[in-house]
């Protein structure tokens, strides 16, 4: 798999010309699927794709770290429904799902959501009545590249409760808060640098190459340590910095 | 200055939860109320040697563990699952708040979690 995935349709393959190659790729994904997951993982997901169909969902797939073998101990299994959102509340572990109806999957493709194209470039495609291979389509003809704008719109807003959560002094809440919105900015910075962000393992390495180090640095500390109140702190203005927040105001 | 417990921080989320419902910021009640069940959640596994690490959905594991030994009347977990997907949707996904309750009725489970985990030393 290319570790630097550029602004390119080059690596969307041309599984969506035809139907015998389209049929390829979900085979592939599903073998692919299955060999990502634990047995426990693989269990779990064919209760959400049961689900998810039973609802009337068109489509389905598995994303996320799990798929790029990029888990880290606080991934979740991520999946992507078009369709009603399967109820799996009854359920245990970490799981989550985004879900969406055709019209919203097309506004958000067409509105440059980022993780439309996540599922469609770098996900296990499980169930598909051909909303995911029109939207690869649409990728590739059209040239869709993800807008970063919205996600720093949303930073200061996100920013402004890990602010909250640090001045109550709830370092766990602070770190959840703070690695989801630092996640956030490494993608939107790589989508400005026209590099597509894989999972979140993968961002500080992506981050160092595109020369945003200090960015980078402080998502891996916050991904695979517990930094103290005083670091996170550190971070936030670090953060404030990439989305031009003044965070202590 | 020693740390806040958990159930301190439970009850201060929860506080923050009520005024942002009273004050109509609905995102933000989904963030603090989330944050006070994961807040009580832990203290009550910690009083019962639950494991719980840093993980979310062990949390809510913990609780409908926690209900089954006994400990608690109610499960709770699939309340903290659906406040951890609505806050996800709500802050990193920019979608509009959906869950199946009021959010005052849940603040109303919530404050009785809160309400177990400030029984425990």
């Amino acid at each position: 798999m290319n570790p630097i995935a550029t602004h390119t349709t080059d690596d969307l393959g041309v599984a969506w010309k035809d139907d015998a190659a389209w049929q390829e790729r979900l085979d592939s994904d599903r073998r692919r699927a299955q060999a990502v997951q634990t047995t426990a993982q693989r269990a779990f997901t064919e209760t959400v794709v049961e689900r998810a169909l039973a609802v009337g969902a068109e489509a389905v797939a598995l994303t996320g770290s799990t798929v790029r073998m990029r888990r880290t101990a606080i991934s979740d299994l991520d999946y992507h429904v078009v369709g009603p959102r399967p109820q799996v509340s009854d359920l245990p572990g970490d799981v989550d799902i985004y879900a969406s109806d055709r019209d919203a999957f097309w506004k958000k493709l067409r509105g440059g959501d980022d993780f439309v194209q996540w599922t469609l470039r770098e996900g296990c495609i499980l169930v598909d009545s051909d909303i995911f291979r029109d939207g690869l389509r649409a990728i590739a003809v059209e040239g869709l590249w993800p807008n970063p704008g919205p996600k720093l719109e949303r930073l200061p807003a996100h920013m402004k409760i890990v602010g909250r959560l640090l001045a109550m002094g709830d370092r766990d809440a602070a770190q959840a808060e703070l690695r989801a919105a630092l996640t956030s900015a490494a993608r939107a910075v790589l989508l400005g640098a026209e590099v597509f962000p894989l999972a979140r393992a993968e961002l500080p390495e992506q981050l160092r190459m595109v020369g945003a180090e200090r960015l980078g640095e402080a998502l891996r500390v916050t991904i695979d340590t517990e930094p103290s109140l005083e670091d996170l702190q550190r971070f936030l203005d670090v953060l404030a910095q990439v989305a031009h927040v003044d965070v202590r105001t | 200055m020693s740390p806040k417990s958990k159930r301190e921080l439970a009850r201060e989320h929860l506080e923050t939860a009520r005024e942002d419902l009273e004050g109509g910021r609905e995102k933000d009640v989904i963030n603090a109320l989330f944050y006070a069940a994961e807040a009580a959640a832990v203290a009550l596994a910690e009083a019962h040697g639950v494991e719980t690490k840093q993980r979310h959905g062990l949390k809510a594991d913990a609780v409908t563990e926690l209900h089954k030994k006994r400990v608690l009347a109610t499960d709770y977990g699939p309340t903290l699952r659906e406040l951890n997907q609505a806050r996800k949707d709500v802050w990193y996904e920019g979608e509009d708040p959906d869950l199946d309750e009021p959010l005052a009725d849940v603040l109303d489970e919530i404050e009785q979690l809160v309400e177990e985990a400030e029984k425990t030393q």
